[in-house]
């Protein structure tokens, strides 16, 4: 186990903190770009793996990844392959026109890009509806087009629960806040150890007996939050969870420190 | 061929076909040139554009703020049915404010949850205006720059500014909560005039309110340059030469903002962003530590009854003298501190003044 290593921008990735797995090309996440440097004395290039963000150099050795956990940040760069959460702003004969993040150009999502959805069975999305996506392509160049997607290019099924989303509440954190929940939903052993975020699994234990909750977390700092099976406590179950991820990312607390403010601010809610 | 005169057949064709028309020989380089000094293969470039494109597509919506989503505003105005904000606040309790205040007098940095600005409060001799010879000028200048919020655009105001600038003015300057007269040196002839800027750094509702509390702190933070006249003659000394002189107070009005929601249902103090575009109206409040009413707005939205304005204005009153207890126990903390740091004499600028003048 190496220790975490923080890269800036233009910094090389060193090899020996790859994964060593060779069967599976390796895959890059969001802050590294792979760059070809010439070398003068032989033909042959040599590629170099850089920073394009400052960064936490983070690897998975089983998918054969290596991404750059980037500090807490409210802007949002759209990133192929990213969940993000969008919301409808208008739409046009073949697109919903979504904003992904607010004052940016809308990213495009076809109205057929949806589960199942065909001309005569296409969810019928209104202004201001939110729908969990896919980024599918960013596009290159001047005038470039984000667009999303609600299906899974390959299988054609809505996989991660991506679709339009219906009630519940969204709430903003930072877009590094959102990675951290993302990975915090898949842990392995070695990302948890940095990541420290004990705080969905807190409040997944202690908010069980209110019926529990559903949560969609968007690259771009938005976090969709639903209790609606807690009945009478679906207001307050929401708002605590809303509060405890807010200020956890704010404060950037220590897992010692979330699971008491999990406590706390349940306390406060009346949710214990 | 085009710098040179075209026979009118020409000409008309070259005019009713605009794209063209610019791109003569006299219109100075293509941009082909420009791009070529680029390196080829780095990427810099394309993200540029990649940036810059959003800018010009979506101008004539920069100026608003990005809507709220359904999901949200529903939440929330059923969450204030139940009597419970979206941050677990009560109805009339403020985000934690936070005042600091920089080197200088008058500098004022305030932090009202994640509405953040920064006042500065500046002095400059000039000419009384001829109507009103025995009064100093007072200013009050607030502008919305894209670095507050991505919603406002540079040198373009809105309605926002337009509303916050006015409510500013009608509270702490028609209200008179600077003595202007003290600021007069001699009749007709030179007077201070004191300027308060607003920079906001970050939006997140109540820029009112928050404006208001650190343009008032920083009227009592800040000192002025010593005047004397001498044979008709103004002199003002440094900083350095003379202890600096603070400003003629008469009292200490702040705004308080409320919000209605759910038909007047609900009425919550300081709301942040999504809660003022969730809410239905709003309802402006001055008044001072003291109970006197300098200001109420009822500018838009739904109708509310005489009542609860009455209600709220006792409620105005308990968080005003609770804000204005905040900014005295900040003011106590900074000259204690200044004192410390071997400035102990510019904070009794008082006494030293009178020395000086006997």
């Amino acid at each position: 186990m190496t220790t975490p290593l923080v890269l800036l921008p233009s910094d090389e990735v060193p090899r020996d903190y790859l994964p060593a797995n060779n069967s599976n090309p390796l895959r890059l996440g969001p802050g590294l770009r792979i760059l070809s440097q010439p070398s003068s004395k032989s033909a042959d290039s040599k590629h170099v793996l850089t920073a394009t963000q400052a960064g936490l150099l983070t690897t998975d050795a089983k998918k054969n990844t290596v991404s750059l956990l980037s500090f807490p940040n409210r802007r949002y760069i759209p990133t192929v392959n990213d969940f993000v959460i969008a919301q409808i702003h208008h739409s046009s004969a073949d697109f919903f026109h979504c904003m992904v993040s607010p004052h940016t150009a809308h990213a495009l999502l076809g109205q057929l890009s949806f589960e199942g959805a065909s001309k005569k069975t296409r969810p019928m999305l209104k202004q201001g509806e939110l729908v969990y996506a896919r980024v599918l392509s960013v596009g290159v160049g001047a005038g470039a087009e984000v667009e999303l997607t609600c299906v899974s290019p390959s299988t054609g099924k809505a996989e991660g629960g991506m679709g339009p989303l219906a009630g519940g509440m969204v709430f903003d954190v930072s877009t590094g806040m959102a990675a951290r929940l993302i990975r915090a939903n898949n842990p392995s052993a070695e990302i948890d150890e940095i990541e420290g975020l004990v705080i969905l699994a807190e409040l997944d234990k202690k908010l069980d007996p209110f019926g529990g909750f559903e949560l969609a977390v968007g690259r771009n700092g938005k976090v969709w939050v639903n209790c609606s099976d807690s009945e009478e406590n679906t207001v307050k179950a929401t708002v605590a969870i809303g509060r405890c991820l807010q200020e956890t990312d704010q404060k950037n607390l220590h897992p010692h420190d979330q699971k008491k403010l999990v406590s706390k601010v349940l306390r406060e809610m009346k949710l214990t | 061929m085009k710098g040179q005169p075209l026979p009118e057949a020409t000409a008309s064709l070259f005019t009713a076909n605009p794209p063209r028309t610019p791109i003569g020989p006299g219109t100075g380089p293509t941009p082909l040139p420009m791009r070529s000094i680029r390196p080829p293969s780095a990427e810099p470039p394309k993200k540029v554009a990649k940036f810059a494109a959003p800018r010009g597509e979506g101008t004539a919506k920069m100026s608003k703020e990005a809507q709220l989503s359904i999901a949200e505003r529903d939440f929330i105005l059923e969450a204030l049915r139940e009597n419970v904000r979206v941050d677990g606040r009560q109805p009339n309790e403020f985000r934690p404010v936070d005042i600091s205040f920089g080197e200088e007098y008058g500098h004022v940095k305030l932090q009202l949850g994640k509405t953040s600005l920064v006042v500065r409060i500046s002095a400059e001799v000039t000419k009384p205006r001829d109507e009103r010879p025995f009064d100093g000028l007072f200013n009050i200048n607030l502008e919305l720059t894209s670095m507050g919020s991505p919603a406002w655009e540079n040198g373009r105001s809105n309605d926002l500014e337009a509303s916050a600038t006015n409510t500013l003015d009608r509270v702490i300057r028609h209200s008179n909560a600077l003595d202007t007269e003290s600021l007069c040196i001699i009749k007709g002839v030179s007077c201070w005039s004191i300027r308060a800027d607003v920079h906001v750094l970050d939006y997140d509702g109540n820029l009112t309110d928050a404006a208001c509390i650190a343009i008032m702190t920083g009227l009592q933070h800040f000192r002025r340059p010593d005047a004397v006249v001498k044979d008709g003659r103004v002199i003002v000394y440094g900083v350095e030469e003379r202890v600096p002189v603070a400003l003629n107070i008469t009292h200490k009005p702040l705004s308080i903002t409320f919000h209605t929601f759910n038909e007047s249902k609900n009425v919550i103090m300081d709301a942040s962003l999504k809660e003022e575009q969730a809410s239905e109206g709003d309802l402006i409040i001055g008044l001072n530590s003291a109970g006197e009413l300098c200001y109420v707005s009822k500018m838009e939205g739904g109708p509310v009854d005489p009542m609860l304005i009455v209600n709220q204005v006792s409620k105005a009153w308990e968080k005003a003298k609770e804000l204005n207890i905040v900014i005295e126990s900040v003011l106590r903390a900074d000259l204690t501190k200044r004192a410390k740091a071997g400035m102990a004499d510019e904070s009794r600028a008082e006494n030293d003044r009178l020395m000086a003048t006997e």
